[in-house]
């Protein structure tokens, strides 16, 4: 993936990380999952009118549609607005939980990330083959995918 | 540990049986340390990409705490020789 942000949590946020692996692991799992899934991190509170808002396309990165803080986030936003697909993002440079917690619940240890019905699609190295395969807008969409990437190679 | 780029090259030549790695070090591009690799490997037959870059994840799983940016080309050997002969 392309993607920056690996680097090893500071002490302070390493002991924050690790209470929340104690009683609130499940909380901040949820809300993390949540977000992929809806870009919101609140719980299901109240009447459920608007309810999970569905937003399928969700883009983790650093910095929001305004301004991009990071080059790799940024060259994200370009070509997700070249495709015309409606995203929303989350700047997890506003909530260090989930910037941390993402990593985790995700496995995957860089930003921008990005998740299409709740599934980690992946990073910017990952958009840009899609994009130059031609299956970016497909997978944006949620549409099923190559299954074998060398097979794709072989028909085109 | 010292993360180098042949430190990088030989974990992926061993533990993904790369038949070809090219390891670059783009720190004076960023704000700290960073690489950008190309991973040619059999071994990436049939996977999708996530589950490509996820196992050059794993391979470099110490190395990602230590590195700050990171970008990856995986490719079979069969895409390498077409991407060199266009």
């Amino acid at each position: 993936q392309r993607g920056c942000d690996v680097r090893a949590t500071p002490e302070t946020l390493r002991e924050k990380v690790d209470r929340l692996d104690g009683a609130n692991a499940p909380e901040l799992t949820k809300k993390v999952q949540r977000l992929a899934v809806t870009g919101s991190p609140a719980g299901s509170a109240g009447s459920g009118t608007t309810d999970l808002n569905q937003r399928p396309v969700m883009l983790f990165m650093k910095g929001n549609k305004e301004g991009a803080k990071c080059g790799f986030s940024r060259q994200t936003l370009e070509i997700l607005n070249n495709t015309g697909v409606d995203y929303d993002t989350f700047d997890i440079l506003q909530d260090e939980e989930v910037r941390q917690g993402l990593k985790t619940y995700s496995n995957w240890p860089t930003y921008p990330q990005l998740y299409v019905k709740g599934e980690l699609i992946g990073g910017l190295d990952i958009i840009k083959e899609l994009m130059e395969s031609g299956d970016l807008v497909s997978t944006l969409m949620g549409e099923e995918r190559d299954q074998d990437a060398t097979a794709h190679a072989q028909i085109s | 540990m010292a993360i180098t780029a042949d430190h990088i090259r030989d974990k992926l030549i061993k533990e993904l049986g790369a038949v070809h790695v090219d390891v670059e070090d783009t720190s004076p591009n960023r704000c700290a340390a960073s690489y950008k690799v190309l991973v040619v490997s059999s071994q990436f037959e049939g996977k999708q990409l996530l589950q490509r870059h996820r196992m050059v994840n794993t391979c470099l799983t110490e190395e990602l705490k230590e590195i700050h940016a990171f970008e990856q080309k995986t490719l079979t050997p069969e895409q390498w020789e077409k991407q060199k002969s266009q």
